[in-house]
């Protein structure tokens, strides 16, 4: 089965951040074989006033696969992790949410955008949750963290929001690859221009910055513009951090 | 002047939340500058208020909750 996990608000302004606690939660599971992990993805949620986020107000979610039978292990675990592990003054939420249980995924897809765009009560995540047969659990602080935590594993499931944590090693010559080189990568689903075409596997790519995928219809994609080489020889190259902050 | 003093003592940044060349003048000029976690960094440039752990994204722009600036 599939499982994902998401976590949110376990970090305050001089602790480590949220992504890195959920490498380190991803590692454990993978440790113990209880699955195989797959990328992390972050999913930016709404800024407002009315939200009392402590650090950042973004979640992290990682989808497992794994046998049914350690989802009970799974689950004890990330909780008693998470409330050990987070920041102390931080609100950490935790959502598990195995794809074989869960009743209504659409419902939670809708909750991860209305997080988005609108202040959410605890209350109503925990109903969701309940509602569609989610675990959802708070760690300390006010646990408000719930809201995101839910709301990332709903836009995870959407499958078009965030970017993955981290970066990806891509072996290139001079800092170029070829888009089939790119493709080799087990985190790179498709590679795409910003408009959505998809180049030429042959194309050669600058691999500049941080490459970094971002979730886009189910998939993961690497997602490169037009490069200004001169020669002509490197058509693309890959999108910096600004290009992205919009995913 | 790039910022808007708020009542409880912090400042909201004028530029809004795409002004990358204010931004990155702003951190510059900075002290207090202190590098966000590698997920969070949206600027190009790596010294923008916009990579500072001491800022706060809002809707529009962020606010800078280091007392003093
Ligand atoms: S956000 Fe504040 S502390 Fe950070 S660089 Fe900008 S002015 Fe300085």
């Amino acid at each position: 089965m599939t499982v994902f996990v998401c976590i949110d608000d376990t970090d305050s302004l001089e602790s480590r951040g949220t992504g890195e606690l959920a490498g380190l939660l991803a590692l454990e599971v993978e440790k113990r074989g209880w699955g195989r992990c797959g990328s992390i993805t972050r999913h930016q949620l709404f800024v407002h006033p009315d939200i009392p986020y402590t650090s950042h107000n973004s979640s992290m979610c990682f989808n497992v696969s794994m046998p049914e039978e350690h989802l009970g292990a799974l689950t004890e675990f990330a909780a008693d992790f998470l409330a050990g592990e987070s920041a102390e003054g931080s609100d950490p939420g935790l959502c598990i949410a195995a794809s074989e249980r869960m009743r209504q995924p659409d419902l939670l897809v809708e909750f991860g955008y209305r997080a988005k765009r609108a202040v959410i009560e605890m209350k109503d995540a925990f109903e969701l949750a309940s509602e569609t047969g989610v675990h959802l659990s708070c760690h300390g602080g006010t646990g408000q963290g719930v809201i995101g935590a839910l709301a990332g594993v709903g836009l995870r499931l959407g499958g078009n929001d965030g970017r993955m944590r981290g970066s990806l090693e891509i072996p290139a010559v001079d800092g170029v690859a070829r888009v089939k080189e790119l493709l080799e990568h087990p985190e790179v689903d498709a590679v795409r221009t910003m408009e959505g075409a998809s180049p030429d596997l042959e194309d050669r790519v600058r691999l500049v910055d941080k490459v970094k995928t971002v979730l886009l219809g189910g998939k993961l994609v690497l997602l490169v513009t037009a490069d200004n080489d001169p020669d002509g020889v490197v058509r693309w190259r890959s999108c910096t951090r600004q290009q992205l902050k919009a995913y | 002047m790039m910022w808007s003093a708020l009542t409880d003592g912090t400042r909201r940044f004028l530029g809004g939340n795409g002004d990358w060349s204010g931004a990155a003048r702003e951190a510059a000029q900075c002290v207090g500058f202190l590098e966000d976690v590698e997920d969070e960094l949206v600027a190009d440039e790596t010294r923008s208020c916009y990579n500072c752990r001491y800022r706060r994204w809002t809707e529009s722009s962020f606010i800078c909750l280091r007392p003093g600036g």
